[in-house]
């Protein structure tokens, strides 16, 4: 009984030790070879990268359209996921097939053809590609994710609403979205995270107005303390996410 | 009749934004590789692309890539799960740590600890390979190991459950060995989530490039970021080549998910 122990604990630290390190480099203004420890630690790393306004742009931007992406695809992936989710289609294989395509197909790839219709429209400029681009990517997860809460159970809770004469919106607000809470925080908050975490497609499409990861990326050769400070700011929602999915396990089911 | 018509106006939003903009981005790339600088059609950038002296060895590193984070994540992945099977929520939760952190940050922890006087090298004196910037990739198929293993983990955990056990428990009882239950009862249950998370994991690594940026080789490139470098060293030119390779990775993507998926319907029915 003992051993699996030990080796459970040996995988778990080798999970957290890489991250725990990205901390303390992030506050290690010197931290020189062969020291395992910083030498001197401050926050010389977030003065660097925050030295101009280009990082707090990016975090707008990626906060942004994170936040707008998530609503409009969950909004959008809504009724399709109760459709999906309830097994009313009788050939749903062309519907599922559509929603696989974008996880097959390379995130700059899908930058780079949508910045060639954007450039044709004159949609360059204004802030709408980068949603655009970003909401073709989270589509998918929104739909696939919210699916799973429909079924049988809440359309029977909704039958017994509306038997009991509460009116379609009343439904939804007392008994569809309570019953589907936590798949729509999943949902929710896996979509927010891949809209965070893009950079191919935003790389593609808005060159020009970088987000978070497009910005981290070059800081990691020219100054590893202010990359590995963004990278603390980057690392946020992963660990806000954690702690839901934590949680939401230790819930009773 | 009109169920059938409601049903299909519900699916309508998500479709046709999904038509749009996602399939409006694969014709708008195929688009570019297909027009040539004057507006015409033309097969200039494919030829372009297939003459590159960089190309065949970008596209057999990104095979090699594929293949090795691939399979080694699987292998991996299973083993945590076999190793967190009946364990409580806090270990698995500690293995679902590095699912929600992207994937350009576990890259940046790399170069932290396997970079030359990086921490591995404090502690150990010195690697005994190098790791970062490798011409093999082991740096890159490491970030993926270490991301993609925990979420195949999770996958197949899920795709255990408790139903799982007691029909192990049965078979157990019906005297069967320990092989034997894992090739009749354990591995037909979670070959599909396996297969299933394998098929997105071949195709990120196929075709994302932030972790080849930062802890790849400058050659050989992977075919996404030959395709990226392509719009640097020409402005014009380039798009249509960078097209021509992201359409040939889309399409290496999709034929080996199509492969997959045959494959695993064939032995559902053998």
């Amino acid at each position: 009984m003992r051993r699996p122990s030990v080796v459970v604990g040996a995988a778990g630290l080798l999970l957290v030790l890489p991250l725990a390190a990205l901390t303390a480099r992030a506050f290690a203004d010197v931290w020189r070879a062969p020291a395992l420890l910083p030498q001197r630690w401050g926050l010389r790393g977030f003065d660097a990268a925050f030295a101009g306004d280009l990082a707090g742009s990016a975090l707008l931007a990626s906060l942004g359209v994170g936040v707008t992406a998530t609503l409009l695809a969950l909004a959008i992936a809504w009724p399709a996921a109760r459709v999906l989710g309830e097994r009313r289609l009788r050939h749903p294989a062309a519907v599922f097939l559509l929603l696989a395509m974008p996880l097959l197909v390379p995130p700059y790839a899908v930058g780079v053809g949508l910045t060639e219709w954007f450039l044709r429209l004159g949609l360059t400029g204004h802030g709408a590609e980068l949603l655009l681009a970003h909401l073709a990517v989270v589509l998918p997860y929104s739909v696939l994710l919210l699916l799973s809460g429909f079924g049988p159970e809440v359309r029977w809770l909704e039958e017994m609403g509306r038997a009991a004469g509460l009116s379609s919106a009343d439904r939804l607000r007392w008994i569809t979205v309570p019953a589907l809470r936590p798949t729509l925080a999943a949902a929710a908050l896996v979509s927010f995270l891949v809209s965070w975490s893009q950079y191919g497609t935003s790389l593609a499409v808005a060159p020009a107005q970088p987000t978070l990861p497009v910005l981290l990326l070059p800081f990691v050769g020219a100054d590893p303390q202010a990359a590995a400070a963004l990278s603390l700011l980057f690392l946020a929602p992963a660990l806000l996410a954690l702690l839901a999915a934590v949680r939401a396990m230790k819930a009773p089911a | 009749m009109r169920r059938r018509a409601r049903d299909l106006a519900l699916l309508a939003p998500a479709c046709v934004v999904l038509l749009a903009l996602f399939g409006g981005a694969v014709a708008g790339m195929v688009r570019s590789s297909l027009v040539g600088l004057t507006g015409g059609p033309s097969l200039n950038a494919w030829r372009a692309l297939f003459t590159d002296p960089g190309f065949a060895d970008a596209a057999r590193f990104t095979v090699q890539v594929t293949v090795l984070s691939t399979v080694l994540a699987a292998l991996v992945g299973l083993a945590l799960a076999a190793l967190l099977r009946s364990r409580g929520a806090l270990p698995r939760a500690v293995l679902a740590l590095p699912v929600p952190v992207p994937h350009l940050l576990v890259a940046t922890s790399a170069v932290l600890w396997l970079g030359p006087g990086g921490l591995a090298d404090r502690l150990l004196g010195a690697l005994p390979l190098e790791l970062i910037r490798d011409r093999g990739g082991l740096g890159i198929v490491l970030v993926y190991v270490y991301k993609e293993a925990p979420f195949l983990a999770l996958l197949v955990l899920a795709g255990c459950g408790r139903s799982l056990q007691a029909r192990e428990e049965v078979a157990a009882v019906l005297g069967t060995t320990p092989w034997q239950r894992l090739r009749w009862v354990t591995w037909p249950a979670i070959r599909g989530p396996l297969l299933v998370g394998s098929i997105i994991v071949a195709a990120y690594v196929a075709g994302a490039f932030e972790v080849p940026l930062l802890v790849g080789p400058n050659a050989p490139p992977t075919l996404a970021t030959f395709a990226f470098e392509a719009t640097k060293r020409d402005v014009i030119a380039g798009q249509g080549t960078a097209a021509a390779a992201l359409t040939l990775i889309s399409l290496f993507s999709i034929a080996v998910a199509s492969l997959a998926v045959r494959f695993a319907r064939d032995a559902e029915g053998a």
